[in-house]
């Protein structure tokens, strides 16, 4: 569901298809680490999000609790992560080349991943 | 929860994984199920037949970079083909067409993978 509404929304902020399609991957691949990372897969906890829509872009919060994000601010390294057979760490990666800006917070003991894509960027 | 589907078989000597639909998190167990199983019989020539796969998150693609040093160690490969545009470039965003062989369609592959080196 929050793929297609993201798309929609992204859609509304008068993003191209090809770049709606694209933030709402960067969307899914935030919310999918959270629900794994930081809740532990469990079905019951809540993640919160929210749209700013501005002339000059969009920016989405992805809110939530649970542990702690572990994001480093290194670029994972393809050739490492197949040499080390890691599967995952790649939704870092497609977050960080989709969107403008992916930055994670912590306050109050609530995680916020922020990410900003700006309408003239490609 | 978007539906997904994967079936297999072997054609000229390579395992040919064709998926289809929606490929995210909740779906990857099945994609790695049979991977695994192809690995485990011994096919080390693997294409993934994305011709009719909508849509793949990380989840995927990093089951794809989680099995191919095996197979190349064993002298075979995982390659892909007949991928549409959009699923093409979410591969192209992690770097993955620089470090797999993405071929046209299913028959140039195979054709690939049968391709005897010549001899000096």
């Amino acid at each position: 569901m929050v793929v297609e509404l993201t798309r929609h929304i992204a859609t509304l902020s008068q993003f191209p298809p090809a770049d709606a399609q694209k933030v709402s991957l960067a969307i899914d691949e935030a919310v999918t680490n959270v629900i794994k990372h930081s809740y532990g897969n469990q079905p019951d906890q809540e993640v919160r999000i929210e749209y700013f829509i501005a002339a000059a872009g969009l920016r989405i919060c992805v809110r939530y609790r649970g542990s702690p994000p572990d994001i480093s601010g290194e670029e994972p390294d393809i050739d490492r992560m197949i040499k080390t057979k890691r599967k995952g760490g790649l939704g870092v990666k497609l977050m960080r080349t989709i969107m403008d800006s992916v930055l994670y917070t912590t306050a109050g003991g609530e995680h916020c991943c922020e990410m900003i894509k700006w309408r003239t960027s490609n | 929860m978007k539906s997904f589907q994967i079936r297999s078989k072997m054609v000229n000597g390579v395992a040919v994984l064709y998926l289809k639909g929606h490929l995210d998190a909740h779906q990857v167990a099945r994609f790695e199920k049979e991977l695994v199983r192809m690995i485990r019989e011994s096919n080390f020539n693997i294409l993934i037949n994305g011709q009719e796969l909508n849509y793949i998150t990380s989840a995927g693609m990093g089951i794809i970079m989680g099995y191919i040093d095996e197979v190349r160690e064993k002298g075979g490969d995982i390659k892909l083909c007949s991928l549409n545009e959009r699923v093409h470039e979410t591969f192209d965003l992690v770097g993955f067409t620089e470090i797999y062989d993405f071929v046209a369609d299913e028959q140039a592959a195979i054709e690939k993978f049968n391709r005897v080196p010549p001899t000096a």
